[in-house]
């Protein structure tokens, strides 16, 4: 009889709870648990996505032992924990001591190792290096909805709950492919549709929830903030507004007005490609309805004005009154399981855990008096993204990557490449071989999800644990236990006994996290921060009665002005490449690649879904291999023709190793969030005429890579 | 009359989890440590059109064309559906031919489980939906849909709905010109 060890699903941020079914220390299945977002469902991840624990070796294999190189040119040697700690101490203390603490670059990771071990990863950063210079893949996400949304409301998550989106009367769908994103969020959009809520959708591409909308509208790639600004527009002019809401509970809407003035819905038409009857009638659906809810994900993030347009949808729910009450708000759905968590406990380069910040002279000294150090830094570190231009400047000599894979989810992968090759010491600490580990020095294994226990945060806030189900295999350690030896190492002792004892110091350290403790997560415990007291309930939307965590406690209306696209199209690159997800891979893949039903599913080189005029015209048949490049590299991938893809533009996802679209994509990064432009990237396609040729080379390509990441392991 | 497995487009967000299941539910316990392309044989595929994302599986017909035409007697009425009696399958294929659905395959045997004793290298066999006939729990298609598209349709269900099409039938004869339907009245 198989042992069920009920957990949370590592993938996306939907925050499922499931059974792991274990039998003789192995999982042999998993089945969904009544958990509060998830109600007793699950995805193909959550069902068929366990399996990479086995160490399958499909794509890449586990690491099982510290891995260690004098010279980049050289092989890994297995080496001992001591030696491998030595090293990286002696060599970080050293480079330190060489060019300062602000040469030294760390990551969190917003997957599978939890909330504990990021704090104790950002508190290494801060205390230990004397940096915060420490980041997570919420950079390449959704900073911008956190920047965005805490200039104008105060908080940068969810105003939401996941479930209350069934309850809405109006849902705004933008820029966020919830089927493809998070299933069971998809789940809620239907439900409420069923409920009866008017259903909105703007995206370029005719994506599932277009298909059960009520108002479709195929807005063009790069349009993003003349559009958002032609809705304020319409309900400005034709006072569709809540006045009274406006004057009581916020500020700045004479700015906002005067900048949005001139995005009349005639005016847009010709920008964004989508009739002002259209942009109206979308405003009279959002205005009407009782509840509204806007939901967004990469579709309005992942551009050079991210943070902008994020402000401006804010400013949508605040002319409406659409905030401070239930089953209403703004609901950016975090894409990783625990990208929420990572930016919750401070890994970010302005943020103490609980969204304290550096810059603040009381918050510092409060956290220098916890961790018993004279003081911590007190400007804000740098970004993820701007790792390959600081190395380039010499300013990064050092980096330190905590389960993330950048050299697959940057964009510009070769001026990446180049990055990590100019740094003098490149630690990974990981649980796969992947292709960020391959440039490093040293490699820390780490247990996985399944292997460990901890505190995920999921999209909506809510605090759930996840529990240990195997024994792990290999030469491994928790995260945090890694992080603290490092750190003791360097002269710092930690001394965690285990994952409670780190989230209590980290809940009295963060006000609106106190009451969250161990004992409420139990079971199916959910705890939406903020959660002040131990017998305060949590919070299932945020700015009740009204009051914003803004300075000011009103809500802040901001407008900006349209700007194109970085890159626009032209004669040698005349389409648009626009990343995407898809349903059946997370992430960069290491772990749904290793998934055997995953990967039957969906494998190399991956699709490239293209508008059948577009394929005829560039003589592009369906399923057929074909070039795609940009002016900074080339990848062959397989056509999926569909007229879901809009006229223009094409579609990748970004996990595949063979046609991995970011060796197309671009540097150009939002100002304020240094979040990067993948969303518009000017391509061309070229067919393959001798398609068994290129099927051939596909298949050399993709086992001479696996056969490499594999040998790296030994 | 026979039961059926039917999806509802409207809630279907494409996500596959059901191919995923059903392959799973046809194989080996221990499938998913073996799973690769060539034993990946859902007995439902969702379909993607430019407006419809649906799973489409066997109707289970009644008068069932596959039946009718088979000329081993393969494809015989069982008690809910139509049931496939692997050994008689010679893979002519006219099943294929002849359904109206595209949802019955003719498919290498040694591709999938089997509990024939014969000739496993050559043969071929007719692969449809079997309602998970075997499977305690019901159609695993069903189970698994996160969105609860995926449903059961017996004659129950298909008598609650001519109930429910009646009434709103009943309802516009009342309205009358409303709807542009005369009524008795206007007559």
């Amino acid at each position: 009889m198989a042992e069920k060890v009920l957990t949370v699903c590592p993938y996306c941020g939907s925050g499922c709870k499931l059974n792991l079914l274990v039998e003789n220390g192995s999982i042999i299945g998993a089945e969904p648990a009544n958990g509060v977002t998830n109600e007793g469902e699950l995805c193909l991840k959550g069902y068929y996505g366990w399996d990479f624990l086995n160490d399958t070796k499909l794509l890449t294999p586990r690491l099982k032992k510290p891995l260690l190189r004098e010279r980049r040119d050289a092989e890994f040697k297995e080496v001992s924990w001591d030696e491998a700690i030595n090293f990286a101490a002696t060599r970080l203390i050293g480079i330190k001591h060489k060019y300062g603490a602000d040469s030294i670059m760390l990551t969190g990771s917003s997957r599978g190792p939890g909330n504990e071990a990021n704090y104790v990863m950002q508190k290494f950063a801060r205390a230990v290096v004397g940096t915060n210079n420490v980041d997570c893949c919420a950079r390449v996400c959704h900073a911008p909805s956190v920047a965005g949304l805490q200039a104008t409301l105060g908080n940068g998550a969810m105003s939401n709950s996941i479930g209350e989106i069934e309850d809405t009367k109006c849902i705004l769908v933008f820029g966020y492919n919830a089927a493809e994103s998070h299933p069971i969020v998809a789940r809620r959009i239907v439900k409420a549709k069923e409920k009866g809520a008017k259903i909105i959708v703007c995206d370029p591409r005719f994506i599932e929830t277009a298909r059960i909308a009520d108002l479709y509208l195929p807005i063009k790639n790069g349009s993003n903030m003349a559009i958002v600004n032609a809705f304020a527009n319409v309900l400005i002019e034709e006072e569709l507004y809540d006045k009274d809401y406006v004057a009581r509970y916020t500020e700045g809407f004479e700015e906002y007005k005067a900048v949005v003035a001139k995005y009349t819905p005639e005016y847009v038409e010709t920008i964004a490609g989508v009739p002002a009857a259209q942009i109206r009638q979308a405003m009279h659906i959002y205005a009407a309805a009782p509840t509204a809810t806007i939901l967004w994900g990469m579709g309005v993030t992942q551009w050079g004005q991210g943070v902008n347009v994020v402000k401006s949808l804010s400013g949508l729910a605040l002319l409406t009154g659409n905030l401070g009450h239930p089953n209403c708000g703004v609901g950016p759905v975090r894409g990783q399981n625990n990208v929420q968590g990572a930016c919750d406990v401070g890994v970010l380069p302005n943020s103490f855990p609980g969204y304290q910040k550096v810059v603040d002279p009381a918050a510092r000294a409060k956290f220098a008096k916890a961790w018993g150090v004279p003081d911590l830094p007190a400007h804000v570190g740098y970004c993820l993204t701007e790792v390959p231009h600081l190395v380039e400047e010499g300013k990064l000599k050092a980096y330190y990557i905590f389960g993330e894979d950048p050299a697959q989810s940057e964009p510009d992968l070769a001026g990446f490449r180049e990055a990590m090759r100019n740094l003098e010491l490149v630690i990974v600490q990981d649980i796969f071989m992947n292709k960020t580990a391959m440039f490093a020095d040293l490699i820390l294994p780490a247990t996985s999800w399944g292997e460990h226990e901890g505190i995920y945060s999921s999209a909506d806030r809510g605090f759930q644990r996840f529990n240990k189900a195997i024994e792990p295999k290999g030469d491994v350690k928790p995260d945090w236990e890694i992080i603290s030896l490092l750190a003791t190492a360097m002269g710092y002792p930690m001394n965690y006994r285990n994952t409670e004892q780190i989230w209590n110091e980290l809940r009295e350290l963060c006000p609106i996290f106190f009451g969250a403790t161990y004992e409420k997560m139990e079971g199916l415990g959910y705890v939406q921060w903020p959660c002040p007291t131990v017998d305060h309930p949590g919070t299932t939307y945020l700015y009740k009665d009204n009051k914003f965590d803004t300075p000011s406690g009103k809500g802040i209306f901001v407008a900006t002005d349209w700007i194109p696209p970085h890159e626009p199209t032209d004669v040698e690159y005349p389409m648009v490449l626009c990343t995407v997800r898809e349903v059946g891979h997370y992430s960069a893949r290491t772990m749904t690649g290793n998934c055997r039903a995953l990967q039957t599913l969906a494998d190399e080189p991956g699709y490239v879904q293209i508008n059948t005029a577009d394929a005829r015209r560039y003589g592009i048949e369906d399923q057929k291999l074909l070039w795609i490049s940009s002016r900074r590299g080339r990848v062959i991938v397989r056509a999926l023709v569909t007229d879901r893809a809009n006229v223009g533009a094409v579609y990748m996802t970004y996990q595949w190793w063979i046609g991995a679209c970011n060796e197309l994509t671009g540097g150009h990064h939002d100002p304020v969030s240094k979040t990067p432009e993948y969303k518009y990237t000017a391509v061309k396609l070229e067919r393959i005429k001798d398609q068994s040729a290129a099927e051939s080379r596909l298949q050399k390509d993709y086992s001479e890579l696996r056969a490499r990441h594999a040998a790296a392991v030994g | 009359m026979n039961k059926l497995v039917i999806a509802d487009p409207g809630k279907c967000i494409g996500c596959r989890t059901c191919e995923l299941a059903c392959a799973l539910a046809h194989s080996a316990p221990d499938a998913i440590a073996t799973l690769s392309p060539a034993s990946f044989i859902p007995r439902l595929k969702v379909v993607k059109t430019a407006t419809v994302s649906t799973p489409v599986q066997c109707r289970q017909c009644d008068d069932a064309p596959c039946a009718a035409v088979c000329p081993t007697g393969t494809l015989v009425m069982g008690a809910n559906s139509v049931e496939v009696i692997p050994s008689r399958c010679i893979g002519c294929k006219s099943c294929m031919i002849a359904c109206s659905f595209g949802v019955i395959e003719v498919l290498p045997c040694e591709l999938h489980l089997s509990d024939r004793q014969h000739s496993a290298t050559t043969h071929v066999e007719a692969v449809k939906c079997d309602l998970c006939e075997s499977r305690g729990a019901g159609p695993a298609c069903v189970e698994v849909c996160p969105t609860k598209a995926i449903y059961i349709v017996d004659s129950a269900v298909l008598a609650l709905a001519a109930l429910k099409r009646r009434e709103h039938s009943a309802a516009m004869l009342v309205i009358g010109g409303a709807d542009g339907y005369p009524s008795h009245a206007d007559n």
